[in-house]
């Protein structure tokens, strides 16, 4: 089972988008910083991609938890926490997940509140039952899950790791192979193809390409 | 899938249970189609799912590696900035 093409190609240009914009904001920063931004920048865009799920909800609202996150917590939620820095790319822009994250952070609060939600007979057994709790802390929002809709959502998450683990990979080879080619551009190399057919652009004339180029970019970066 | 409020049916758990069995990667080589235990197909989840974590990790910070370098003349800025553009 595959990720859809949608997925993949929402997906890559959220993380890019995320990147550029941490890259600018972590410039002086430590490695850490940069490193935790950029794994913030894939999670979010793969639960923003993937759109409404229990396992996206649950992504969103531990993200927006964690302490290191305030900064894109307070982005994320925009008014609520006061206005983001001014160089946010104005095409970062997921107003659904402020939706999401809303709605998360409520959901989070009322799991507090929730009973474990009874097991079901598919998944009895000692073995099977502290399995499934592994399973459950592994899943993002698994712990109020039973068993069906946890089998259900582990297939879709499992399934959007493994296009996020694949784009990453496909992003990586991609630019360390522009680090050792003087003339990136002129070669594509196949990480690359993947990639640009993944967002669905046509670089099949080297004359477009080059007249791409030479427009002056309109990014931050 | 979990939209309606009647019995989940044996049928359905199979199914689940044999896509889930097809995604993991040690299942895939095994040519056997019989079943497998739901203990041993959860091991194997959970522990596809966390490989699939660490990759994620190391794949984060070898990409803040390569960022660490990039200002707004760097291939590797360019090559973000064209997957940008629709």
């Amino acid at each position: 089972m595959q990720a859809a093409k949608s997925f993949v190609q929402a997906f890559l240009k959220q993380m890019l988008l995320g990147i550029q914009l941490s890259a600018v904001s972590h410039r002086s920063g430590s490695l850490q910083e940069r490193k935790s931004a950029i794994k913030l920048s894939a999670d979010v865009a793969m639960a923003v991609a993937r759109g409404s799920k229990k396992w996206t909800r649950g992504l969103i609202a531990s993200l927006s938890k964690e302490e290191q996150n305030r900064s894109f917590r307070q982005f994320v939620l925009g008014k609520d926490f006061g206005r983001p820095a001014k160089l946010c790319h104005s095409s970062w822009k997921i107003p659904r997940s402020k939706n999401i994250v809303r709605r998360s952070l409520r959901f989070l609060s009322k799991r507090k509140s929730n009973i474990r939600a009874p097991n079901s007979s598919v998944l009895a057994g000692t073995l099977v039952e502290k399995r499934t709790q592994v399973l459950k802390r592994l899943v993002p929002g698994g712990e109020s899950m039973d068993g069906f809709s946890l089998l259900d959502e582990t297939l879709d998450y499992v399934t959007c790791l493994q296009a996020q683990v694949d784009v990453m990979q496909k992003l990586m080879t991609t630019l360390e192979a522009s680090k050792h080619r003087a003339d990136s551009n002129a070669q594509c190399p196949k990480a690359k193809l993947h990639l640009l057919a993944m967002v669905g652009s046509c670089y099949s004339t080297r004359k477009g390409l080059w007249k791409r180029l030479s427009k002056r970019p309109k990014l931050i970066l | 899938m979990s939209g309606r409020s009647g019995a989940i049916t044996d049928e359905e758990i199979n199914e689940l249970v044999s896509k889930l069995q097809s995604l993991l990667p040690e299942s895939r080589r095994r040519r056997s189609a019989g079943r497998v235990s739901a203990s041993k197909l959860l091991k194997e989840t959970c522990s596809y799912i966390k490989g699939l974590h660490r990759e994620v990790e190391d794949l984060s910070d070898r990409l803040s590696d390569l960022m660490a370098t990039m200002d707004s003349n760097s291939p590797q800025a360019e090559i973000i900035r064209s997957l940008l553009r629709p």
